[in-house]
Parts: structure tokens; C-alpha cells; sequence
């Protein structure tokens, strides 16, 4: 064997049992059971004493790998995680990591397969909203830090002809996204967010009160310092419960319910700031000419079809405004 | 050589953006992680730009692996690069550690086997970190709680010797020594009287909890006495060193941390001032020592 394979055996051991969702001994149990390992391979790996035995010293470890990257996904899915209640929450973590460990340097991106996960898990067949919600969640964290983007002003329009206004691309700004959900999701965030202001629950991330704000710093969080020490996982690891599953001891939040109800999610970065709004359909298949780039004529037609001459201007300086004032349109010039 | 020292600095925390960049501070540097800036846009990019155009920064990173047996994550180096180019950082560091493997991460700093295999290992993959960079890096000693039974060196054997081979700095964080002096029943100063005199480019303090059993290194206290006496030693044996105080949870107000570091000077200043008293006064003796015999 050579040195590097010593090492990397060494370094695959460690990993295996440090990441059992089961644990550290019942880990080795399996991969014993397997023929990974030897029944003594603990012991000789780690020099444990009898203050503390070499399978409590992996059980630091472990603890910590769990609860770090739980924080990790609480951080970045407040409501999902207040909709489940800890312990469902904490189940679905566990699942999660077992089907996708992080595979990026960088947590930010670790919760970035759990709404596609979500969709197919136990949970989903209880409450089928939960994984609409995780990706609008998801997608307020992955906008946090999207490229910023000069966005174009009323002042900016204002001073264009209106030729050269009628010929003007219109791109949204690259912290924008549409979402085309099943479930009325921003209305069930904003349910679980009064649900949590109701219990005293500080709010998560920026705390902005604004209706359709809060959570703007999610992202920022999950690559918080953290990363460099072991923080308050320490608390955890000492507590009630081991990295696996727990069997909800505790009572547990009624999932949410809500009938299909297909719907457009526009969520987008303005400043430092993340929002969602649910918008129409006609809004929305607009804004996905937006997402592509248009010109404001070819808006002011679409627009024009069914409608007078004087009702489509109409439309079309009242759709321009809202989205000028939200900071979507590109500055392209 | 070492570079010269920045002072005394702290990690610059999300929850301290805007009294950082809304008045002067009294500290003299900040250490950002390297990863967390590693955006697109938005408010971190924003952040730092502004803290860097009033105070010297150093990026330091967790994800580097360098111990890791995964080849090195050559996008992820890329990233890392870019960042460096576009900060200018004092220096980059990262942990002496490994992070994952089979291309997963753990998101810790795992320990090492302190053996000549993974020594070689290191030293290969610093280099190449190196290149890569186009500039020297340092390294951390990480926190640990177990002893591999392979293990033939002791860990500041193991450090001294990946800086001595790779021509990488030392990161030495005097908590992550006290942590582990008492995890494992070493003598912390054995350990920095290990550590040669010119590797050691910064020092990183901070609190810990004690969990009975062990100590965990939760980055969530005050630096404790017997870690600011470590320090002590340490600013006697390494000299003028720049130093960063470290609170990555139950993160007090910014003039807590503050404080933390108006300790470090006083102590960095007693400590040199003795050194420096003791220099002129055994000058002062020499000078006043008779003439050798012809």
C-alpha cells in the first residue's frame, strides 16, 4: 500500500464513520456488516483513554458534521423548518445529507437540491405546498448574493424619446427569477412568518417587517463564520439528540395545507434586499419576454391585444412603473 | 521572513458590517473568510470592498483541504484567486487540515495522522496551492479531539516541518493549542517553543467551552486566562506578530471585541517592552562590564 492510499484509507474511515447518519459505533456495525472494516477498526484508528474513549472523541465529529449542516439548512429555509417543527425538520435533514452530501467548498450552496428532494419525499405526499415553499425559499437565498446590476429608474426612462423609448431592451437584472409553483407558496411564507411574529419568534435574517421582506441576509448566513469553528453546535452535540432520526417526542406543528393552485412567484434582489411577489398570469408570461429581453414595444403589443388603444397605454405605463419602482429592468445603455 | 506586523485585528462578522463601516473602529485589521465573499454581487461583495478600501484584510479560507486526499479543487482555487487579485489581501491562509473526500464536505477542520506519508502529502499540495496562487500561504493549527494511533510526529513536529518544506507561514492559533494541549495531555508551551522563531506570520485568540470531558473550540467566549498567558509566551518567543481575535458565536457588540484586542496590545506591548527593557538593560551591563583582559 502506498502512502498516499494510507492515507486516503485512513481519511475514508474517518469519513465513513463521522458521517452514519446512525451514529459513530452503530456506523462501524455497518460497515463491519459490509466488510469495510474490522470490529476493532476504532480503536485502531484513534488512541482513546478513559476520560474519553476513541469513539466519544469521533463522536465530536460527528455531532458536529450533522449539526453544522442542519444549522446550515435552517438558515437557509426558516419557514419550511417552522412549517415542519424541529423534529420533522431535523428528519428531513438527515435524509437529505444521506442523499446529497455537500459536494461545493462553499455551504451556501448545500440546500440547493432540497426543494427538487423535498418534491419526492414522504412529506410531500402530506403536504404537497412544502416543497413549493422550499424553492421559493431557496431561491430567495441563491438571489442574496446573485451579480448586482444597474437597474433602470423612471428617471432613466423619462429622459428617452418616446422612439427611443419604444425601442428599449428590457432585461431583467441578473438577481431576478420567475417561478412558476403549484401552490400559493408566498402566501403560505407569509402565513408562517405572522404565525412566528404571533409566538415571538424573532425573525429570521434581516428582520424587516415589510411584507414581502425578511430572510434577506438567509444567505449570508450560511456562510457565516461558523464554517471555522465548531460554535454552538457544541451545545447541540451535548443535548437531547444524535444526528439521525428522531422520533418526534415532541409534539409537532399540523403541516400546512393548501389545494393546488398554480402560481407565479417574480423574486428578486433590489439593493441588498430579496423580495417575492405572486403575480398574474399575464404579468408573468411578460416577464418571461423580460427574462429572455424585449423591447418595451413588444410588451406594449402584447399588451394591446383585447384591449383599446387607451386601455393598453394604460396597462403598459402601469406594469413599467411597478416594475421600475421594484428595481427588475436592467440599465443596459 | 515573515511579513511585518498588521497589529491587532478581528474577523469581520456579518453582525458587525455596518458599525464597522459606519465609524472608525480601534482595530488595525480585519480577517475575512475567504468563502463567504466568494459571490457574484450583492451585500457581501459591497462590504468588502468598503472595509477593504479603510483597512488591510486577510483572506482566510476553510475549504482549501489541503490534507485532503481529493485532488485539489482547482475551481474552487480559481475562485480563490480571483478573490485574492481583486482584494490584495496582507496574505491567505486556510487550516492544516482536510475537509472531505470523495468529493463531499464535511464543512470542519478534520485532523490530520501526523505521519511522514501525510507530511509529503501536504508539503506537495502547499506547493502546488502556491503556484496556483502565485503567492505564499499559512497555514492553521486546527482544534482536535482524537490521536491517530499512526501518528509518529507530534503536531507542532507536523506543522514545523510542512513549513519548513513548503516555505508556507504559520497561522497559530494559541487557543486551537490550549484546546488540544488539554484534549490530549501536551504541554502547550512545548508546543510553541516547537514552532520555529521566523514561520509564524499571525496569531488567532480566542474562547473555547469547557464539556467536562474535553474542551471544544466554539469561538462563543471571551479568550480565557490561560490562553492570553499562552499568547503571553508566545509574543515573547515569535516577536511582533500580527494578532486576531476570533467570536464566531453569541457574537457580542463590536466594542466587546474591541476590547478583546486592546487586551492583546497590552499585553503584546508588556511582553515587548520587557523583552526590550531587558535587551538595553543587558546592554547597559555589557557596557559597563569591565574591559576583557587583553
Amino acid at each position: 500500500m502506498t502512502a498516499r492510499l494510507a492515507l486516503q484509507g485512513t481519511e475514508s474511515l474517518f469519513w465513513d464513520l463521522i458521517t452514519a447518519p446512525e451514529g459513530v459505533r452503530p456506523g462501524l456495525e455497518t460497515l463491519v456488516r459490509d466488510g469495510k472494516a474490522a470490529p476493532s477498526a476504532i480503536d485502531a484508528l484513534i488512541a482513546g483513554d478513559e476520560r474519553l474513549p476513541a469513539a466519544e472523541r469521533l463522536d465530536i465529529y460527528a455531532n458536529m458534521y450533522f449539526f453544522r449542516l442542519l444549522d446550515c439548512l435552517r438558515e437557509d429555509f426558516p419557514r419550511l423548518a417552522s412549517a415542519l417543527g424541529e423534529d420533522r425538520f431535523h428528519n428531513l435533514a438527515t435524509d437529505y445529507l444521506m442523499a446529497h452530501p455537500s459536494e461545493n467548498p462553499s455551504l451556501r450552496y448545500l440546500g440547493r437540491r432540497l426543494p427538487e428532494f423535498l418534491a419526492g419525499h414522504s412529506l410531500a405526499r402530506e403536504s404537497s405546498c412544502l416543497a413549493d415553499l422550499a424553492l421559493l425559499e431557496w431561491t430567495r437565498a441563491d438571489l442574496f448574493d446573485a451579480a448586482d446590476a444597474r437597474p433602470l429608474g423612471r428617471d432613466d426612462l423619462g429622459r428617452l424619446s418616446q422612439e427611443q423609448a419604444g425601442d428599449l431592451t428590457l432585461r431583467a437584472v441578473p438577481a431576478f427569477l420567475l417561478l412558476r409553483l403549484d401552490h400559493d407558496a408566498p402566501r403560505l411564507w407569509r402565513d408562517l412568518r405572522d404565525r412566528e411574529a404571533s409566538a415571538g419568534v424573532p425573525e429570521a435574517g434581516s428582520g424587516s417587517g415589510a411584507e414581502t421582506v425578511a430572510g434577506a441576509d438567509s444567505a449570508a448566513a450560511t456562510w457565516g463564520a461558523g464554517a471555522a469553528n465548531a460554535a454552538h453546535l457544541g451545545e447541540q452535540s451535548g443535548g437531547r439528540c444524535e444526528a439521525g432520526h428522531l422520533h418526534e417526542a415532541r409534539p409537532a406543528p399540523p403541516l400546512p395545507r393548501q389545494r393546488r393552485r398554480p402560481t407565479a412567484v417574480r423574486v428578486w434582489r433590489r439593493g441588498f434586499t430579496v423580495f417575492h411577489r405572486a403575480v398574474e398570469d399575464e404579468e408573468a408570461a411578460l416577464l418571461d419576454l423580460v427574462v429572455e429581453g424585449t423591447t418595451l414595444s413588444r410588451v406594449a403589443q402584447r399588451l394591446s391585444a383585447g384591449r383599446s388603444q387607451a386601455r393598453a397605454t394604460e396597462a403598459v405605463g402601469r406594469l413599467l412603473q411597478v416594475w421600475l419602482d421594484a428595481g427588475i429592468l436592467e440599465d443596459l445603455r | 521572513m515573515p511579513p511585518a506586523s498588521l497589529g491587532h485585528g478581528v474577523g469581520l462578522r456579518r453582525e458587525h458590517f455596518e458599525r464597522v463601516l459606519s465609524a472608525p473602529t480601534r482595530v488595525d485589521w480585519f480577517e475575512v473568510i475567504s468563502e463567504n465573499f466568494m459571490a457574484d454581487g450583492g451585500r457581501p461583495v459591497d462590504v468588502l470592498e468598503q472595509v477593504r478600501a479603510r483597512y488591510p484584510i486577510v483572506l482566510h479560507g476553510v475549504s482549501l483541504s489541503i490534507g485532503s486526499t481529493d485532488p485539489l479543487n482547482r475551481p474552487y482555487l480559481d475562485r480563490l484567486a480571483a478573490l485574492a487579485r481583486r482584494t490584495e489581501p496582507a496574505w491567505v491562509s486556510d487550516h492544516l487540515c482536510w475537509a472531505g473526500i470523495g468529493g463531499h464536505y464535511a464543512h470542519d477542520l478534520l485532523p490530520l495522522p501526523y505521519t511522514e506519508e501525510a507530511l509529503r502529502h501536504v508539503v506537495e499540495r502547499v506547493q502546488q496551492v502556491q503556484e496556483h496562487l502565485r503567492r505564499p500561504i499559512a497555514l492553521e493549527n486546527v482544534s482536535s479531539y482524537v490521536t491517530f494511533r499512526q501518528s509518529s510526529l507530534t503536531e507542532w513536529e507536523f506543522l514545523a516541518q510542512i513549513a519548513t518544506r513548503s516555505g508556507c507561514g504559520i497561522l497559530l492559533d494559541v487557543n486551537n493549542i490550549y484546546v488540544s494541549s488539554r484534549n490530549h495531555g501536551f504541554d502547550p508551551r512545548a508546543y510553541v517553543d516547537g514552532i520555529p522563531k521566523d514561520s509564524v506570520w499571525q496569531f488567532h485568540l480566542a474562547g473555547h467551552s469547557d464539556k467536562g470531558k474535553y474542551l471544544l473550540d466554539t469561538h462563543d467566549h471571551p479568550v480565557p486566562d490561560p490562553v492570553w498567558d499562552l499568547y503571553a509566551r508566545a509574543v515573547e518567543r515569535f516577536g511582533k506578530v500580527s494578532a486576531l481575535v476570533e467570536w464566531d458565536d453569541r457574537i457580542p457588540d463590536f466594542e466587546r471585541l474591541e476590547e478583546e484586542t486592546q487586551r492583546a496590545r497590552v499585553i503584546e506591548a508588556r511582553v515587548l517592552g520587557q523583552a526590550a527593557a531587558a535587551g538595553a538593560a543587558g546592554e547597559a551591563a555589557s557596557g559597563a562590564r569591565p574591559p576583557a583582559a587583553p
